[in-house]
């Protein structure tokens, strides 16, 4: 869209819903999980600075952001890059603009006493309990087979089954369960997904198409908003951890305290939240070797450096 | 075909117009599936689906059968004394009122993963309706019918098998009907957590984003429901149609 076309665009829109500017209005930002230190930086971001009037939906297990964002009931959400390709293939026109995990946070996490030396030596016995729908899961069945491991439903954040049994092991965030387990006196070794070659951008800040061409300057400020936010936050998550804190009172200060310190390495590599076409292609190439999207879409269609 | 006509009618009007309002573009195909979309994934997964169903119907099939039989028993019990109606009764609310979702996980905890947490929460959710109705329907013999009993000196044992019992009936099944579809619900919550079956399907579609396999599923969950519901349905025709009203017309 040329910008003389844009302006007509937006005049419409504005004479058609006779409502104020859309900076002026508040925007939803839909969260995939509860507060917690991934969502750090968004807490963190100085919105009021920027003109912006942000409301944070936190959110929880399936909530499904990414069809909140293409049904406009937010503007914003929280998803994952691999859910951002398969809703594309499906239609529905998201767009990522700011990529919080650089390295896919998610590992499968089992008892350090099983002495497991891989992770295609987990799933040899014992139970997984795991997201089969999830591509890692099944990049994982694919390349070593679920025959000889019981596979269960993951119990999102919870750890007791895990605690209770040497043989269970589990999907994790690599900074969050294993650090419980720990605490419960439970040494585990955690295999990061990227072990399987799999390692989308996670946590990723998305919009839809409409609202990015109906104002690209908007995003603009959103994205830089958010940067400010997290460099904040990885500097000094203090404040930031209070806030979430009694927001989410089940997650203690010590943890979110520690959870905001594991999680840095993933996050700071290079310019936060920047992306690259050359990781896009990576994993529209995977999801359609999976059969999760018929065929390949362009990359640079999937997400922008704003 | 006279009866089959009713529900046939908006089936087809409601598929149409839903098949219409996505091809159109009123409603993205990602929120809503088309009916379409939704046949092909039942006919694409059929083997899969296949056997989710027959894994949720074996489980809502024991947990509804263990709601009949322990809660009629229940309510036998707590009819037999107003001291214990009153003690127990309470608690057989709890049942009614326990967020299915909320206990499930400890069900994985007590049960292990697998059928046994599945028909749990199957009979968790499905028993309630099952005690009220029956108790209901135990309390309200006719009084005249009761004195008449006593008249001819017949024992409670006599009673509560030739009177109540048979006179409840109408609530009992009534009580069932609501508990067959209770107890589909449940165990498809149970799957979520101790996996397997249509609840296992519904998880795995969600996370791929493939709301068609869900509402293929949810479909085939209806019609477990459904099956159920008309199970009772002959049951109570061929038990009350005889003497009670609501049969009796048909």
């Amino acid at each position: 869209m040329n910008r003389r076309e844009f302006v007509s665009a937006s005049a419409a829109l504005l004479a058609a819903c006779g409502k104020p500017a859309p900076q002026q209005k508040t925007l939803r930002l839909a969260l995939n999980w509860k507060p917690d230190p991934q969502f750090g930086g968004f807490y963190a971001a100085p919105y009021q600075k920027h003109g912006l009037e942000v409301e944070i939906l936190p959110g929880g297990a399936g909530t499904p952001t990414v069809q909140m964002i293409g049904a406009g009931s937010a503007e914003y959400g929280v998803i994952s890059g691999d859910e951002l390709v398969v809703a594309r293939a499906r239609g529905n026109d998201v767009v990522a603009l700011f990529a919080v995990f650089q390295n896919c946070p998610q590992g499968i996490m089992t008892h350090a006493s099983r002495h497991v030396a891989s992770i295609g030596d987990v799933v040899k016995e014992g139970t997984l309990a795991i997201q089969r729908g999830l591509p890692y899961a099944r990049i994982l069945e694919k390349k070593y087979g679920f025959d000889h491991v019981k596979v269960v439903p993951s119990p999102g954040g919870d750890i007791s089954a895990f605690l209770r049994d040497d043989k269970f092991a589990q999907q994790c965030f690599v900074m969050s369960e294993p650090l419980q387990a720990r605490h419960a006196g439970v040494e585990v070794r955690v295999f990061p997904v990227a072990d399987l070659g799999y390692n989308p951008y996670t946590t990723v800040l998305a919009t839809s198409g409409v609202q990015l061409k109906s104002d690209p300057d908007h995003a603009k400020v959103i994205v830089a908003a958010v940067r400010e936010g997290w460099r904040t936050y990885l500097d000094d998550p203090l404040s930031t951890n209070t806030r979430m804190h009694e927001l989410n009172p089940s997650m203690d200060a010590a943890t979110f305290a520690e959870v905001a310190e594991a999680q840095k390495p993933f996050i700071e590599q290079g310019e936060l939240g920047a992306m690259t076409a050359e990781r896009w292609t990576t994993l529209i190439g995977q999801l359609r070797d999976l059969g999760d999207i018929p065929q390949g879409l362009p990359a640079q269609d999937c997400f922008r450096n704003l | 075909m006279k009866r089959l006509l009713p529900p046939l009618i908006p089936f087809v009007v409601i598929t149409l117009g839903l098949e219409f309002v996505v091809r159109s573009g009123l409603v993205a195909g990602y929120l809503v599936p088309a009916p379409s979309a939704v046949f092909r994934a039942l006919v694409d997964s059929r083997d899969e689906l296949a056997a989710a169903m027959a894994k949720t119907s074996a489980a809502a099939l024991i947990g509804f059968a263990l709601s009949t039989l322990v809660g009629i028993s229940f309510a036998v019990l707590l009819s037999s004394s107003r001291a214990i109606q009153r003690a127990f009764y309470p608690y057989a609310v709890f049942f009614q009122t326990v967020p299915i979702i909320a206990i499930a996980p400890l069900l994985v905890i007590w049960f292990g993963y697998g059928m046994k947490t599945v028909i749990a929460s199957a009979f968790v959710v499905s028993i309630f309706p099952v005690i009220a109705n029956t108790l209901t329907g135990l309390l309200s013999t006719d009084p005249a019918l009761r004195d008449l009993f006593r008249l001819y000196g017949a024992s409670p044992g006599v009673t509560l098998v030739k009177l109540r019992f048979p006179a409840a009936l109408p609530q009992i099944l009534t009580g069932l009907r609501v508990a067959s579809g209770l107890a589909v619900i449940g165990a498809i919550v149970g799957e979520f957590i101790g996996g397997a079956g249509l609840g296992s399907v519904v998880d795995i579609a969600r996370t791929q984003q493939r709301v068609d396999k869900v509402f293929a599923a949810v479909l085939l969950a209806s019609a477990l429901g459904l099956a159920l519901f008309g199970l009772i349905n002959l049951v109570s025709a061929l038990t009350l149609r005889r003497w009670h009203a609501s049969e009796a017309g048909q």
